[in-house]
């Protein structure tokens, strides 16, 4: 029992509104209330996993969670992570024929007569153990370069953003898939009976939403139960859909309420003996109990002025990237298994220089803050942290070129992602890409790679767990996916 | 021999064997040992060429049989001992043993014991039982002792002698119309509908209230709902931008398809191909809406092709999951692994939607094209009242042209100057029936002088920003006309303070791509210098009016072309606007006294407004034209270009204008829906090599899978050829995956429980010879569904009790033997449906645009991109909240949050099977949402007004209105002593009561007494809530 006060007011309500006549059947009602195993709104999470498939994890997990830091609209990789210094003697001048190589390109950029070389105006500097290039943009990120893995050599197929999405988040460019929290929540199940095992989380850009589109397949759990499907952690109304009461109606009205329907579900058991009525009066009280625990979850009232300041000062301001941050590393300590942070506004065809300035600022402290309070409260061990978004971003320059300015069109051929925490090695820069952070040169990581990989640090063979639908054994990895050992510790 | 594979171990061992099914002694290939076979063997050794392993197929016989490159033979009928394949099953040597180790897939005892008989027994071989045509089966011998109301009866009954269970007895009588009620109307049974039952001692009591129901009109929508599930019915496009899309008048066609009882063949042909009908009617296109249902995209940057191929995979998809209970998708990449469809039929079957008029990107728009108008009744009539009195009034402005006697006074003067006719558009307002929109809130921002500069009027529209950002209008319902050498103006006015780096304008005509930039160039479609984008200089000086201008034709605008939206668009920087629209060049009124001037100015000048007739009739040297064709030039300009003449006529002018006005109204007004239609000359389909659309192999044309089904005979190569094929009597599977469904809806889980997979590796069907039956029956009927389902809510298998008996679970958990009636939690639009009926508040209105009623504030917004037109949600007013959930608006990025929690799928793609979870997240919105609480409130009034004046009466009534049942002495008691409490709670904190009685937009009955109508609203409350209100007992 956690909230002492909480329950005294209740009683002290309930005496209120109802007098002293009503005390009678609300204390019997109170009593079972009190019941530790009906209220166990501890933040402790369950070790293991409530509700997961047998024999999972199929070996030792080096991951509890994960937190997967989500760059909607695709970073561009060339002025954030990956330097290639040589450009700069290739201003404006075309890209070879031969390595484009008559690949495919967006038909935003297919009919633009030449393909001149933009390179990134921004200064890279050397970090961490190994030297490591990284971008002026990042200067906290870069403080921490020893703590992660970079990985050069992303690729997927997909040109566009809903089909990449899709894709990264699903398995499949095409809708109809269980989005990837979803998979764990099937398979591991949840670690605290108050909260849902998948947790996503929109950030605001400046005060707003915008950029691409997300669709709610993202988080969806295509043809697994519904139960497993990603629940939206909102900052402004209810952080739950319909979590609060309504006007008019205080937590003793509410009790009462649920007392009564459980008493007469519980007859209705008695009378047609079925074992769904039973489960719906725990749902009841699972909801009850998520009343309490999710506004728990998002008052960080308690959190220290260290802490609070390591993620800046935004994190006061519901609902931007910094605050759902540290929202996310609540959610880690309570046992969410896997919280999804999105924040749109990385597509920038034009203007780029602008934008990825004000996109770096607003992500950069936050997400340094995040793996060190991870690690300070000994949990990055066992937490996977993950940053990146869908593609990466060409090399040529879409629109007006200027030596101040210029915009970058999708690219799928490589990109950038870094992984932190749980058995990944820190300091590791995986992948190389040719001059033109065009083509992969070493050590391609394909998305499914990079999902076996995740999948392989919750202890999950990506390969053996499988949902049958429509007589196919369906995975999140589809029928490829390689576990990158090359980060591995 | 047999060479280890080396494929990623794909597919999970899943033993399939059910205890229900267990029974008969008899090994029986399709039921017993196909699936075996299929589950653990065909991923290496079926009908997929490309994948097999040491050419081992062991899907037909013969290769079977026969005697491998290695020297062995895989089964040697009646020597298991000899047979590889039984050797390699019970060998442990990891290097010989089947199947392999690393493919996760492994037989148990029991199951290597049924091959071994199998094997010793002779081996067997028929095809995959749902491959074969249904045959009707003996019906049973009946059961002594029990009930049989009709032959399903038999067949349920004998399978539950052999495993000595027994049938429940009927329901009560309440149960029992609650359930036919909500299952045949997705709507609860009223207490005066309740009572009439109760009422009705005869036998026929029961088949009375079927009938009714069958013949209400809720049957429909109720029937409509689910099929939609099928058909991934949705109001957006459901890629990318997820705009709005107008084909609900095929959601409307659906539901009278069913209400009118539409034979099932026809209801097939009509959706796969009612275009391809000969003279198809309105309905039958409206029909094919079927197939454009499918979710589409208009990225930027998308290229054509994938998204032909992959309009085309859905739809195949789709046909197959809904007809034949086949993953054909499987097909697309390579041979299916289980079922022996190749990937070159698939790819036939593909080419039967390769070939539509559509274009692959949607345009965003409301309706991509192929689309039609469907008018109602009430237009159509005013059509041809405005249509007629239009002629009338014609012949009255003939009647005063034949009296003008008109004579040109220069009949052979050229063309002298002309004079320059500026028009303006948009100035204090925006123009007519412009749908303003843009960044910010609001988009546009009208400010008044003196505190900001205003170049006319008085007031001019302004905007900040940062970056790029704009504000624009489109739907204007009268365009603007371009005309020869027209130009396109606007005054701008810069603020020196904060001066944008770019100002653009963009035209819509259609499409916004027509641009003119000033300044860097930083906008839209920023760096292309064309027509879509054309450079203009640098910005104006600030702090001062200046104007902008551009010739139409050099944004790509030519003379014709219909402006029907204008963008301001700024990088940075503070920007007012003014006075902006067009130049074209004119006559001066002394020259529109001469037709000859007129002809003249028309022959070089085209006007767009001239119909093309007339146009093409000036065209022609006077001295050539024919006399109709001069009539018509002579009666053009006097009605509209002679002042003189004119002014004459303005009366009937005005009607007319009037009269076309209503007429355009009209059509503007007629609702349109997608539809199908073909290209003249078909689309070339390929194999595509692992589904690439890049990939092209062999060229293939339209064909159907012959093995499953012959072709019908002249049928042609084309959709509605499929669509015969598909309903031919001998089809093994079309009328089986569809009775499957209904008893699926009807009685909880389909005879096959995977309703969306009849091949090898689907469940075995529980009654086979019942479904086989029923299969038979249905066609024979003529595919009558309401006599099927009629036939299904007779039998005593439906109307039995659905307690459940737990020596009955232990035998038969999941209850697919049916010794008891099944029960299920209802539909997420069936429990909101019922509450807003139990509280009065439905709207009954069937069809027509769909409606947003309550969902939580900024659900949207966070998710959706910026332009598109469902980013920001607008809650409905009035009815609209109140009408049938089939009716809410589903944008499928972001379906309705109540639906969405209680399993509703998010319409992108077919499904035909929903889950039926229990969450807590499900008890939240039955506590919390406004929609309930509302509810809740209003079904109190109800209680007050019609539930008797006692506590006691009106706690009967509220429950009975629920649950149709009467509450039980301890439900009574309870009831009523939770008012009590909550009364004396309400009289105590008034204030709360009226918090409480403020939920939703429907207005609150003032006379009832606040502290008892919300003690009340509790209670229903509490009611609305139960499990037993949220199931179909």
């Amino acid at each position: 029992m956690t909230h002492p006060i909480r329950e005294s007011e209740l009683i002290e309500t309930r005496r209120h509104f109802f007098g002293r006549a009503a005390t009678g059947i609300g204390s019997a009602a109170l009593a079972s209330l009190m019941n530790p195993t009906l209220f166990a709104d501890s933040p402790a999470p369950v070790p293991g996993g409530i509700g997961g498939l047998a024999g999972l994890p199929h070996f030792a997990a080096k991951a509890k969670r994960v937190i997967y830091l989500f760059m909607s609209g695709a970073p561009s990789q060339l002025d954030m992570w990956d330097y290639k210094p040589g450009m700069k003697d290739w201003y404006d001048k075309d890209l070879p024929d031969s390595v484009r190589n008559g690949q495919r390109i967006t038909t935003m950029t297919s009919g633009q007569k030449r393909f001149p070389i933009a390179p990134s105006i921004f200064k890279f500097n050397q970090h961490g153990d190994n030297g490591t290039h990284v971008s002026e943009l990042l200067p906290h990120t870069a403080k921490m370069i020893d703590d992660l893995a970079v990985i050069k050599t992303v690729h997927t197929e997909a040109i566009n953003h809903d089909p990449a999405i899709t894709y990264i988040q699903t398995g499949s460019q095409l809708p109809g898939r269980p989005s990837t929290g979803a998979w764990f929540s099937y398979g591991l199940g949840s670690m605290n009976q108050n909260l849902p095992a998948f947790v996503v989380l929109h950030s605001t850009v400046n005060g707003g939403f915008g950029g691409q589109a997300l669709y709610s397949r993202l988080w969806g759990s295509g043809f697994l139960s519904t139960r497993h499907q990603g629940v939206s952690l909102r900052s402004s109304g209810d952080p739950v859909l319909f979590l609060s009461n309504p006007d008019g109606m205080t937590v003793p009205m509410r009790r009462r309420m649920l007392d009564e329907l459980s008493k007469l579900n519980q007859e209705r058991f008695d009378a047609v003996g079925d074992p769904e009525i039973q489960s719906r009066i725990a749902q009841y009280e699972m909801a009850y109990r998520m009343q309490t625990s999710v506004p728990e979850l998002t008052d960080i009232s308690g959190e220290s002025k260290e802490t609070l300041e390591m993620y800046g000062p935004d994190v006061s301001k519901p609902g931007t990237f910094a605050a759902n941050c540290l929202l996310a590393r609540r959610m880690a300590e309570r046992g969410v298994r896997f919280t999804q942070v999105f924040i749109r506004q990385w597509d920038q065809h034009g203007n780029l220089p602008n934008d990825i300035r004000r996109q770096c600022g607003i992500i950069d402290q936050p997400c340094y803050a995040l793996v060190q309070d991870l690690k300070q409260r000994g949990m990055l061990e066992d937490t996977l942290v993950i940053w990146g978004g869908e593609f990466g971003r060409t090399i040529y320059c879409q629109g007006g070129l200027t030596k101040e300015n210029y915009g970058r069109d999708h690219h799928p051929r490589c990109y950038t992602k870094w992984m932190a925490g749980a058995g990944i090695k820190g300091g590791t820069v995986y992948g190389k890409t040719d001059e033109f952070s065009y083509n992969i040169e070493e050590n391609p990581v394909h998305i499914h790679d990079l999902n076996a990989t995740i999948l392989q640090q919750l202890g999950v063979d990506h390969e053996r767990l499988t949902y049958r639908h429509q007589g196919r054994d369906f995975r999140l990895t589809d029928v490829h996916g390689k576990v990158v050992t090359g980060i591995l510790s | 021999m047999i060479i280890r594979n080396h494929l990623p171990a794909l597919y999970f061992a899943v033993c399939i064997a059910h205890p229900a099914f267990a029974g008969s002694d008899d090994v029986n290939f399709s039921r017993d040992i196909l699936p075996l076979l299929s589950n653990n063997c065909f991923s290496c050794h079926g009908p997929d060429e490309a994948n097999r392993e040491s050419g081992l197929r062991l899907d037909k016989p013969d290769s079977a049989k026969a005697k491998l490159e290695s020297g062995h033979v895989a089964i040697i009928p009646g020597d298991s001992a000899d047979s590889e394949l039984f050797r390699r099953l019970i060998s442990t040597d990891a290097d010989i043993q089947m199947p392999p180790h690393d493919s996760g897939k492994s037989l148990n005892k029991s199951q290597i014991a049924l091959i071994q008989k199998w094997i010793d027994g002779g081996a067997e071989w028929s095809g995959h039982w749902a491959f074969q045509p249904p045959v009707r089966p003996v019906v049973p011998a009946a059961v002594e002792d029990w009930q049989q109301h009709n032959p399903i009866d038999n067949f349920i009954h004998a399978k539950l002698k052999t495993r000595n269970l027994s049938p429940e007895s009927p329901a009560a009588k309440e149960t029992l119309i609650r359930r036919a009620t909500l299952d045949l109307t997705g709507l609860p049974a009223t207490i005066p509908q309740v009572d009439a039952y109760l009422a009705d001692a005869s036998e026929q009591a029961f088949e009375r209230v079927v009938d009714r129901l069958l013949d209400s009109q809720k049957y429909g929508e109720h029937m409509g709902r689910i099929w939609l599930d099928a058909a991934r019915y949705g109001d957006t496009h459901g890629l990318h931008l997820d705009n709005e899309r107008s084909i609900w008048p095929y959601r409307d066609w659906v539901i009278s398809a069913f209400n009118s009882n539409q034979p099932f063949d026809q209801f097939t042909v009509e959706q796969i191909a009612g275009d391809l009908l000969p003279d198809p009617t309105l309905r039958q296109q409206v029909a094919t809406g079927f197939n454009r249902c499918n979710v589409t995209t208009s990225e930027g940057g998308s290229i054509d092709d994938e998204y032909y191929m992959r309009y085309a995979v859905d739809r195949v998809e789709t046909t197959s999951t809904v007809w034949l209970g086949l993953t054909a998708g499987c097909a697309a990449c390579h041979d299916h692994k289980f079922d022996p469809l190749t990937q070159k039929e698939f790819y036939q079957l593909f080419s039967y939607y390769f070939s539509l008029t559509e274009k692959a990107m949607d345009g965003n728009a409301l309706l991509p094209p192929p689309a039609v108008k469907v008018p109602t009744g009430t237009q159509l009539a005013d059509k041809q009242k405005y249509t007629q009195q239009l002629a009338d009034t014609d012949q009255q402005i003939a009647a005063i042209l034949a009296d003008f006697k008109y004579v040109d006074p220069k009949p052979t003067e050229p063309l002298g100057e002309l004079s320059s006719e500026e028009f303006v558009w948009i100035d204090d307002n925006t123009p007519p029936g412009a749908m303003l929109a843009g960044d910010g809130t609001p988009p546009w921002q009208f400010v008044e002088g003196p505190d900001h500069p205003v170049h006319s009027g008085t007031r001019s529209h302004t905007r900040t920003g940062a970056g790029l950002n704009q504000h624009f209008f489109t739907a204007a319902t009268e365009p603007l006309v371009v005309g020869e050498n027209s130009k396109l103006f606007a005054w701008v006015f810069i603020d020196p303070n904060n001066k944008p780096k770019t100002l653009q304008l963009q035209f819509n005509d259609g499409s916004w791509e027509h641009r003119a930039t000033w300044g860097d160039d930083l906008a839209f479609a920023a760096g292309q210098d064309s027509e879509t984008n054309r450079g203009m200089g640098p910005l104006p000086e600030a702090g001062a009016w200046a104007r902008l201008e551009v010739n139409a034709e050099k944004v790509g605008l030519q003379p014709g072309a219909k402006i029907n939206g204008w963008a301001f668009t700024q990088f940075d920087g503070t920007v007012h606007w003014d006075n902006a629209g067009i130049i074209s060049e004119s006559l001066s009124t002394e020259q529109k006294r001469s037709q000859f001037a007129w002809e003249q100015f028309r022959k070089s000048v085209k006007a767009p407004t001239l119909s093309e007739a007339i146009q093409k009739s000036l065209d022609i040297e006077s001295a050539t034209r024919t006399d109709e064709q001069n009539q018509q030039i002579a009666t053009y300009f006097l009605q509209h270009v002679h002042p003189d003449s004119q002014t004459l006529l303005a009366e009937p002018l005005q009607q007319k204008t009037k009269l076309q006005q209503q007429l355009d109204d009209i059509e503007k007004a007629i609702p349109s829906t997608l539809v199908m239609q073909d290209l003249p000359e078909p689309r070339q389909a390929y194999v595509l090599e692992r589904g690439q659309y890049t990939e092209k192999r062999e060229a293939v044309s339209s064909a159907v899978p012959t093995w499953l089904a012959p072709p019908v005979p002249n049928a042609p190569e084309n959709r509605l050829g499929l669509a015969q094929w598909l309903v031919q009597s001998e089809h093994p599977l079309t009328s089986r995956v569809t009775v499957n469904r209904f008893w699926q809806q009807f009685l909880g889980t389909g005879l096959v429980k995977t309703s969306e997979d009849f091949g090898l590796q689907g469940e075995q069907p529980s009654h086979p010879e019942l479904l086989d039956w029923l299969a038979v029956d249905f066609v024979e009927s003529g595919w009558d569904v309401k006599h099927f389902l009629k036939q299904i809510m007779m039998s005593a298998t439906y109307q039995q009790s659905s307690n459940v008996n737990p020596e009955k679970v232990a035998i038969d958990p999941d209850n697919r033997l049916l010794a008891r009636g099944p029960r299920f939690r209802l539909d997420a639009e069936v429990i909101r449906d019922q509450a807003l009926a139990v509280s009065g508040l439905l709207i009954e209105t069937i069809g027509g645009k769909s409606v947003k009623p309550y969902q939580p504030a900024g659900l949207w917004k966070p998710v959706g991109f910026g332009g598109s037109n469902t980013a920001t949600f607008v809650q409905d007013k009035g009815d609209k909240l109140f009408r049938r959930s089939m009716y809410t608006f589903w944008k499928r990025t972001v379906p309705p949050p109540a639906m969405a929690t209680f399993d509703a799928p998010d319409r992108e793609t077919c499904q035909v099977r929903r889950a039926r979870t229990n969450t807590p997240l499900q008890a939240l919105v039955l506590l919390n949402d406004v929609q309930y609480v509302e509810a809740a409130r209003k079904f109190a009034e109800q209680v007050m007004m019609n539930g008797g004046t006692e506590p006691g009466a009106r706690v009967v009534y509220a429950f009975r209105s629920v649950l149709s049942r009467l509450p039980t002495e301890t439900e009574q008691q309870s009831l009523s002593n939770l008012y009590e409490e909550y009364l004396s709670g309400f009289r105590g904190d008034p204030e709360a009561a009226t918090k409480l009685l403020a939920a939703g937009e429907s207005s609150r009955n003032e006379e009832l007494d606040s502290p008892e109508l919300a003690a009340w609203s509790m209670v229903t409350h509490v009611l609305l809530n139960l499990s037993e209100t949220v199931t179909r007992e």
